[in-house]
């Protein structure tokens, strides 16, 4: 029995059922380490918790769930294959349908083609004064830079390719932006008539770079925001984007 | 699961057939929206994915390991979201109503097992059950139930304790 062992008896049920608070937690697991009398309470009362998921009636996930997900998995496989190794992520949450519908036409295009697109949107763009952000347009969507807050984010750049349609939504792509505690997570939104509507949650790999789906139809969105919110996302901005792509 | 923590997708696919069903259902019941369930099954499994090298099968089971994963995430989305106010309400009249029409084998053995650990926990004082499902399906802290119940914190954990010590020889006694 550990010395502290006092201070935390009575708190191997409250783990298990994961109703300590994040610091209490941690507190708990350092004292576990060196308690005996702990450990094997633990062991004692788990099967009762490890029961407790079994008493729900199943429901059943989407198909469209599985279909992001392993287009995801089987993407992460084919390029990295050494799980131990970083590598930026693409958005954990809300990819639904239209992510899966944009993604292919978004990776067959060629830097040239894309280098000329450029240039004469850029002067497309400048033309209809579209100040801060550079168009650059393709055959399939067109790419808007995005701005990014410089005190917050100072090394992050991004840009946001939005389908030729716009109801199939877009992609956001972010490059250094700073990586994030494992309780927090970059949360993406669409601005549309002052209202803010949820999209999609991301993290940042190592180097910083990301990308996240925007699912929603575009047609008479304001612009699409990112924030830093509680791992989990938030009903509502907690605070100013860090990034902004005018549309 | 070897081959999945190798990396295979197909594996990976496998695992996620096994598991996904059970995983949905626990972030459903915790959440009650289907939504926000399956951005949390969906970040769980990811998750999973990517750290598969930390399975090991020494601590407990594939589906103890991934349930695990999908509760941690739900209670981070509830803490972190301000849900509570809106779900209790209505989460296990939706699960019920949604429950999966047509059930598969799998399903079938699921929902038996279901009705076999919720008659086990039927069994427990209401003042115990209630401390166990506000915090593993509510997500609540010890404290936060306190304040809920106005009762205090050590009645709670020991009410927690009493539960699962009950809760355990319930299922022993089913098991024997």
């Amino acid at each position: 029995m550990a010395r502290d062992h006092e201070g935390h008896a009575d708190d191997p049920p409250v783990y298990l059922l994961g109703a300590l608070s994040e610091l209490e937690c941690q507190a708990f697991e350092r004292h576990l380490m060196g308690c005996s009398t702990c450990r094997e309470e633990l062991d004692h009362l788990r099967p009762a918790a490890d029961a407790l998921p079994r008493s729900v009636s199943p429901v059943r996930p989407s198909e469209s769930l599985k279909r992001a997900l392993m287009e995801v998995v089987e993407h992460e496989a084919a390029e990295r294959p050494d799980p131990s190794r970083p590598r930026p992520r693409v958005a954990a949450a809300g990819m639904r349908r239209r992510l899966r519908a944009l993604a292919p036409s978004l990776t067959t295009r060629g830097p040239a083609v894309a280098w000329v697109s450029a240039a004469f949107l850029l002067a497309v763009g400048l033309a209809f004064g579209a100040a801060g952000a550079s168009v650059l347009s393709r055959d399939d969507g067109r790419t808007v830079t995005a701005q990014v807050d410089s005190v917050r984010v100072p090394e992050a750049s991004g840009s946001l390719t939005v389908s030729s349609d716009q109801r199939r939504g877009a992609i956001l792509r972010v490059q250094g932006m700073p990586s994030l505690p494992s309780r927090e997570v970059y949360q993406v939104w669409v601005r549309r008539n002052g209202e803010m509507v949820s999209q999609s949650i991301f993290s940042v790999g190592e180097d910083g770079g990301g990308a996240a789906a925007v699912p929603d139809d575009l047609e008479g969105a304001d612009s699409v925001a990112v924030t830093r919110e509680p791992s989990g996302g938030a009903r509502a901005p907690s605070g100013k984007p860090v990034v902004t792509v005018a549309l | 699961m070897t081959l999945a923590q190798e990396g295979d997708p197909r594996a990976f696919e496998t695992l996620y057939d096994r598991h996904s069903g059970a995983a949905f259902s626990l972030a459903y019941r915790m959440v009650g929206n289907r939504v926000a369930a399956e951005d949390i099954s969906q970040e769980a499994f990811l998750s999973i994915w990517r750290s598969r090298l930390r399975y090991r099968s020494d601590r407990g089971s594939v589906r103890t390991w991934v349930l695990g994963i999908v509760h941690h995430r739900a209670i981070d989305a509830l803490r972190r979201n301000l849900v509570h106010e809106r779900r209790r309400t209505d989460a296990e009249g939706l699960a019920e109503r949604q429950e999966a029409p047509e059930l598969t084998d799998v399903e079938v053995v699921r929902r038996d097992e279901a009705l076999q650990v919720r008659s086990a926990i039927e069994t427990l004082p209401s003042e115990q059950s209630r401390v166990v499902e506000l915090a593993y399906f509510g997500g609540f802290t010890h404290s936060q139930i306190a304040d809920m119940l106005e009762t205090p914190i050590g009645t709670v954990k020991g009410r927690m304790r009493l539960g699962l010590e009950k809760l355990r020889r319930e299922l022993v006694g089913q098991v024997a």
